[in-house]
């Protein structure tokens, strides 16, 4: 597959108008990306023996990194690495609407991501980067050094390398690249655990490779096991979780899983000098969900979305037989709900007139806030609307973004349930959801000290990175230099 | 007739780059020739070389340039190229001047249907959407 460039990514190799003045010294920059690795088992009094994350933590400085809304990988990591917010981005997460139509829904890949990251900007300025396994970097684009995609790659016969040389090299040194666990949704644990294992070494494998071969400046690499492990494996760690039980064999999976990887990160550590700043960070963190919100059946139940099918019968959205004439939202499921109204001119058979717009979507917020739980009581959901959250909001937001009980239950986006509230998932098992906290832990080898930064925002990692380089911070990035 | 163009080339590098945009041009497929001092030996003076170079871009061949006393005619592109750009990154950043002339058009990288829906699943899978 060819690429898409970003436009003007690669017209300008002066330094850019407005930047930020430069606050330290010039140094190399490695960042270690985790996806979803959460403080409590980083920072907290319950926190893992990690002895290389302690020694950064220890050094340097460290932090709760608030992720930005949606917190979901897509797009957290591109929010993170380009400093600019969802509604600049015009991404809301893995999947977004392309137009206005019903079914007009595009998969927000690295060519949805229309400003540069770090790396565009770096190898702009340059420097030589290597990027692996950063989510949304594929289709690759091209960047002053190597780049290996995420798991938005089709598979390992897709293009997921720049230069495409680099695929076979890749082969050849770490007998292939591993994009993701598959079938994760499974009961079969042991077998999933030695695959999360694997996809973890298979990464710091590659990652060190890429590091001793390649001359670098910027080094960037997320592991997204640590995803994966949360997902799979929360309810037999975590004694707060409704289904965990003491003394089940998966007691210490994720402990155990956070010390290997701590050891392979010790590993990379070791091959850096002390003119190399480091960062470790994670996109969110994580908690145990406790069920699902079946929002559309909920829509329907209220009377805001008619479908044809026949009660009983569980069916995606997508697969079912709207009445778009008696519809005035409908919504999509996952770690957060997305919802949708249908405008009069906007939508294909939109009913809602626009002087009813606010109206609705207010009534709507306080309706879905006000929800309460199975006990009865309000489950604190969150309603809110995209212009308040962003500085700016491009694309096709949903017309709501919504949080329920506070992350601790996901959005069920299929409908055919007695109940709004379901505790069974039918895609598979799976025991957690994301949380706003990511982590962040820097040492920039000026004796921090272990200082605890508060107030970080994901925004922030951009112009860090790039101040470290020694590259000018474009003006219009939103976030701060830590 | 596809629109045809005088690259320039000059700065750190220059041979190398100017095979690696040769053969992306080639896989775009579009003509190419590459006007060296070699090449421009062989018609006996820089004048001639120079007919011969807007000959080329008039019949919408990309003539890359990297004789350093031949000076194209427009249509025209002067890129110096970076020393600390790979020859691969220096060849993107000319083939993105090109797209921004209108002399090639980038390819999409929409997924196709099928993997559209294979990535569909598989972030249905992994729990991101429902």
């Amino acid at each position: 597959m060819a690429r898409r460039p970003v436009p003007g990514a690669f017209l300008r190799s002066r330094p850019i108008e407005g930047a930020f003045l430069r606050s330290r010294p010039t140094q190399r920059v490695l960042v270690i990306g985790l996806d979803c690795a959460t403080p409590q088992f980083v920072f907290g009094p319950q926190r893992f023996d990690l002895p290389n994350l302690q020694g950064l933590v220890e050094n340097g400085c460290w932090g709760l990194l608030r992720s930005c809304d949606p917190p979901i990988t897509a797009p957290a990591w591109a929010v993170m690495m380009s400093g600019r917010d969802p509604g600049a981005l015009g991404c809301y997460g893995f999947r977004n609407r392309k137009d206005h139509s019903y079914d007009g829904m595009v998969t927000a890949n690295s060519a949805a991501i229309r400003v540069r990251r770090a790396w565009d900007i770096a190898s702009r300025y340059g420097k030589k980067v290597v990027v692996l396994g950063v989510p949304q970097t594929y289709p690759v684009t091209p960047v002053n050094g190597w780049m290996v995609a995420d798991f938005l790659a089709p598979d390992t016969n897709a293009d997921y390398t720049y230069p495409k040389a680099l695929k076979a090299e890749i082969e050849a040194s770490v007998g292939g690249y591993i994009i993701d666990v598959k079938d994760f949704r499974t009961e079969k644990k042991d077998w999933l655990l030695e695959q999360l294992h694997a996809l973890m070494h298979n990464r710091f494998d590659l990652a060190r490779h890429l590091m001793t071969t390649k001359p670098w400046d910027f080094f960037m690499m997320v592991e997204m096991g640590v995803d994966r492990l949360h997902h799979g494996f929360w309810k037999f760690c975590d004694p707060m979780h409704p289904k965990y039980e003491p003394g089940n064999p998966y007691e210490n999976a994720i402990r155990d899983y956070y010390i290997a990887m701590d050891r392979r990160i010790g590993e990379l550590l070791a091959l850096v000098g002390p003119e190399t700043a480091v960062m470790v960070v994670s996109d969110h963190g994580a908690k145990a969900m406790l069920g699902g919100v079946c929002i559309n059946q909920w829509l329907i139940n209220e009377g805001y979305l008619r479908v044809a099918d026949p009660l009983g019968i569980r069916k995606r959205i997508e697969d079912c037989s709207i009445d778009w004439s008696q519809t005035r939202a409908w919504a999509s499921g996952g770690y957060y709900g997305r919802v949708f109204l249908n405008v009069a001119g906007r939508e294909p058979q939109g009913i809602v007139r626009p002087d009813e717009y606010e109206a609705l979507r207010k009534e709507m917020m306080e309706r879905i806030e006000a929800m309460p739980g199975p006990g009865g009581k309000p489950l604190g959901n969150k309603a809110v609307r995209p212009e308040d959250l962003y500085k700016t909001v491009n694309g096709i937001a949903p017309d709501l973004i919504v949080y329920f009980g506070d992350l601790s239950w996901r959005s069920v986006g299929a409908v055919g349930f007695d109940s709004i509230y379901t505790f069974e998932n039918d895609t598979g098992p799976d025991d957690a959801n994301h949380d706003f906290h990511g982590i962040f832990i820097m040492d920039d080898r000026s004796g921090r000290g272990g200082e605890e930064v508060k107030g970080l925002q994901i925004l922030d990692v951009a112009p860090t990175v790039l101040d470290l380089l020694g590259v000018d911070v474009p003006e219009d990035m939103q976030g701060k230099i830590i | 007739m596809e629109k045809g163009i005088a690259v320039t080339m000059s700065g750190a590098n220059v041979v190398e780059t100017a095979q690696v945009l040769t053969v992306r041009l080639i896989e775009m497929g579009r003509n190419v020739e590459h006007l060296d001092a070699a090449m421009a030996a062989r018609f006996g003076s820089i004048k001639a070389a120079s007919y011969a170079c807007e000959v080329l871009v008039r019949n919408g061949v990309v003539v890359i340039v990297t004789h350093p006393k031949l000076k194209p005619k427009p249509p025209c592109l002067d890129i110096e190229v970076d020393a600390n750009d790979t020859p691969d990154f220096a060849a993107e950043k000319v083939l993105d001047e090109l797209a921004a002339a209108g002399v090639i058009v980038m390819e999409s990288s929409d997924y196709s249907p099928e993997e559209e829906e294979r990535i569909r699943k598989r972030l249905a899978d992994l729990g991101y959407i429902e």
